[in-house]
């Protein structure tokens, strides 16, 4: 990658575009700045924003290799750093003569098994790391993660400290079923994403789902659209909205009526309490709204 | 804790001295609008700054608010600081009323009761066990300034039991449990490869989350204030505890309560509620508190408890919908009513009647005693309804 990846927030913008992701001009100037402050971004958002995919445009865009850690509870560092790998260290001392192996030998680099973190710390070229639903992980391993983003280097206790050759760009996602620790929030940029606009959705649509017919995707957003003004528990986020129209697209529909949009409104909403609100009357409401 | 602006370290000498005022000036701005902005923000803004094109409104806008705001409660707050501040609009937001300085020795009717000078006695000099064995058992309701001071003291030490969850995370265990492969590696070194002694670990586990939703509507006024109390000892008891306001609308109030300080806690408390002793709009605060925390999980799997007398001045029908949703989510709800402490209480409220079938457990919190036996409760709470 090069150093300096992108001259300006345009052209960072028209990177991701090539890269078949449309972010509006906070997204753009957030992820522009993080690269060029050399700061982790912090992104939240409700599900189904492109939190995810926000960052997997940007690694394409800037020809980063990708490394994802999924975060869940329980989390350690075993699995987020590295393991030593005990079946392959005890085929080594069996195999080898008694008293011929020292601990040295054994936990040597080839017995290592490198997880994201280190992966991404010990990278040759600069990676895009990208630590993903931040907010399940514990809060010891948030304040392990604090340790790593200050220093980019990872302590092995058998091996000794490895820092980063290249400082790996970061980006964390969250969907804030926690508040995040306030000394981490202080080390990353921060930006909210929000549903997109109906013009900005129909484009998306369009992007991600080749072949789509215009009407159809225009429908489709404006569809979504009066779903989140409604009182839902779930309401769709754009993942969504390019689920269903492919799913509309894919049994050829030309424009959305009631039958094909009863038929397929279980890829848009999640819940059933959802799908029991938007039926009949309601649902054939909403078909008229959108085909005007 | 104030930094000096001016003479602030980030302040590098090739920028126009302008810019760099105004952002000193506008991190002064937010933090008094309750953003936490400290030096390292206010440098990361002029250095984000220094990357954008200064005429382009919209991108300084982005820069200043992914480097200064790190909240998305704050978002609103910076919005009107930015409108108010670089867009020269005037309408500021009129000063909230709890900022004012409080007179002292009167209390506003319908105002914050935040710890005001009915609590702020001092150390009383009640040495006496028997004095506070008698206060144990005294409604909070019929309680004196003095008293409430004592019982304030009570309360902070009321020890808070949660109940176990088994955790994904594998410790050591001499018996039972998964091999430990690394450990069991190590000590074959010293026997050639051949795995004599053996090392286990096993799942171990960890408190459950506790999420705490008060009432500090007008019925609720006499109990508001310990209850607050309590819900800041159960915050400082350990991690995974969220707490909640609400009257007419919901408040979050885990990081005011946060604070050490009781009376730290409790003002910044109060100054976070805007709806004190209002009006009761208990089904509208579950179901806020269900679209915006229970959506992102964070019922999933909790203690969840509603201290609440439960009388609804609304639709109580809407109750019932929310508690079903609450209830369907979390481990286990405790309501915790006030009025059940006198001997003739029957749940007949509108809104308690509504929310009964969804309840595992129904407490009186009128008193220090009522609250003792909620922790033990709650440490030892199983689950009831169907997952």
């Amino acid at each position: 990658m090069r150093d300096v990846a992108f001259a300006s927030i345009d052209e960072l913008d028209s990177a991701l575009a090539q890269a078949s992701y449309l972010a509006d001009r906070g997204l753009a100037t957030a992820l522009y700045l993080s690269l060029k402050l050399e700061k982790p971004l912090l992104l939240e958002g409700e599900a189904g924003v492109g939190k995810t995919e926000a960052a997997k445009a940007i690694a394409a865009a800037a020809g980063s290799p990708l490394i994802r850690l999924q975060c869940y509870e329980g989390l350690d560092i075993a699995h987020a750093v590295y393991e030593w790998n005990y079946a392959r260290q005890l085929l080594h001392i069996r195999a080898a003569q008694a008293g011929t192996v020292d601990e040295a030998e054994l936990f040597g680099p080839e017995f290592l098994i490198r997880r994201p973190v280190l992966e991404a710390i010990e990278s040759e070229q600069r990676v895009l790391l990208l630590i993903d639903e931040i907010d399940r992980a514990d809060e010891e391993f948030e304040a392990f993660l604090l340790e790593v983003l200050s220093d980019f280097q990872v302590t092995v206790p058998e091996l000794g400290t490895i820092s980063a050759k290249q400082r790996p760009y970061v980006i964390l996602t969250s969907n804030r079923t926690r508040e995040l620790h306030d000394a981490l929030k202080r080390r990353c940029l921060y930006h909210w994403i929000g549903h997109p606009s109906v013009e900005r959705e129909i484009e998306i649509v369009e992007l991600r789902v080749p072949g789509v017919p215009q009407r159809l995707a225009e429908q489709a957003a404006r569809f979504a659209a009066e779903l989140r003004s409604l009182d839902l528990q779930k309401p769709p986020g754009l993942a969504e909205t390019i689920d269903w129209v492919r799913a509309l697209t894919a049994l050829g529909q030309q424009e959305l009526d009631v039958e094909n949009v009863q038929a397929t409104l279980g890829s848009l909403l999640k819940y059933h309490e959802d799908l029991l609100a938007i039926r009949d009357d309601a649902l054939a409401g909403l078909v008229g709204t959108v085909r005007g | 804790m104030r930094w000096p602006g001016s003479s602030a370290p980030c302040v590098a000498e090739h920028r126009p001295h302008a810019v760099v005022r105004h952002v000193v000036v506008f991190g002064r701005v937010l933090r008094e609008g309750g953003l936490e902005v400290g030096p390292q923000r206010v440098s990361d803004a002029l250095r984000a700054l220094d990357s954008v094109e200064l005429a382009r409104q919209e991108d300084v806008y982005w820069a200043l608010r992914q480097t200064l705001v790190s909240r998305r409660d704050d978002l609103d707050t910076f919005d009107r600081a930015f409108a108010a501040w670089f867009l020269r609009v005037s309408d500021r937001p009129p000063e909230r009323e709890a900022d004012e300085p409080r007179r002292p020795g009167a209390r506003r009717k319908g105002g914050a009761p935040g710890p005001g000078p009915e609590l702020d006695g001092g150390e009383l000099e009640v040495g006496a066990w028997s004095a506070d064995e008698l206060l144990r058992t005294r409604d909070f309701a019929a309680m004196s300034p003095a008293e409430l001071a004592r019982a304030r003291v009570l309360i902070r030490q009321i020890a808070l039991a949660r109940p176990l969850r088994r955790t994904h995370r594998l410790r050591r265990d001499r018996r039972r449990g998964a091999l430990d492969v690394r450990a069991l590696v190590r000590s074959s070194l010293s026997t050639g490869g051949d795995p004599v002694h053996r090392a286990y670990r096993s799942r171990s586990s960890a408190p459950r989350k506790l999420v705490l939703l008060l009432d500090i509507s007008g019925s609720m006024e006499p109990y508001a204030r310990a209850l607050l109390l309590y819900l800041h000892a159960a915050r400082g008891s350990g991690r995974g505890v969220e707490t909640f306001a609400f009257g007419t609308r919901l408040t979050r109030l885990t990081s005011e309560l946060g604070l050490r300080d009781s009376d730290e806690a409790l003002a910044a408390a109060a100054r976070r509620v805007v709806d004190w002793s209002g009006g009761t709009r208990i089904g509208e605060s579950l179901k806020a508190y269900n679209d915006e925390w229970g959506r992102r999980a964070l019922t999933r799997g909790a203690v969840v408890v509603i201290l609440s007398d439960g009388c609804e001045r609304g639709d109580a029908t809407g109750i019932a919908t929310e508690m079903a949703r609450l209830a369907h989510q979390a481990f286990a709800v405790v309501w915790v009513n006030p009025l059940k402490g006198h001997p003739d209480y029957q749940p007949l409220a509108g809104g308690m009647r509504a929310a009964f079938p969804y309840v595992d457990r129904l407490l009186s919190g009128h008193d220090i005693a009522s609250l003792e036996r909620l922790g033990t409760v709650i440490g030892g709470i199983e689950r009831r309804h169907a997952a």
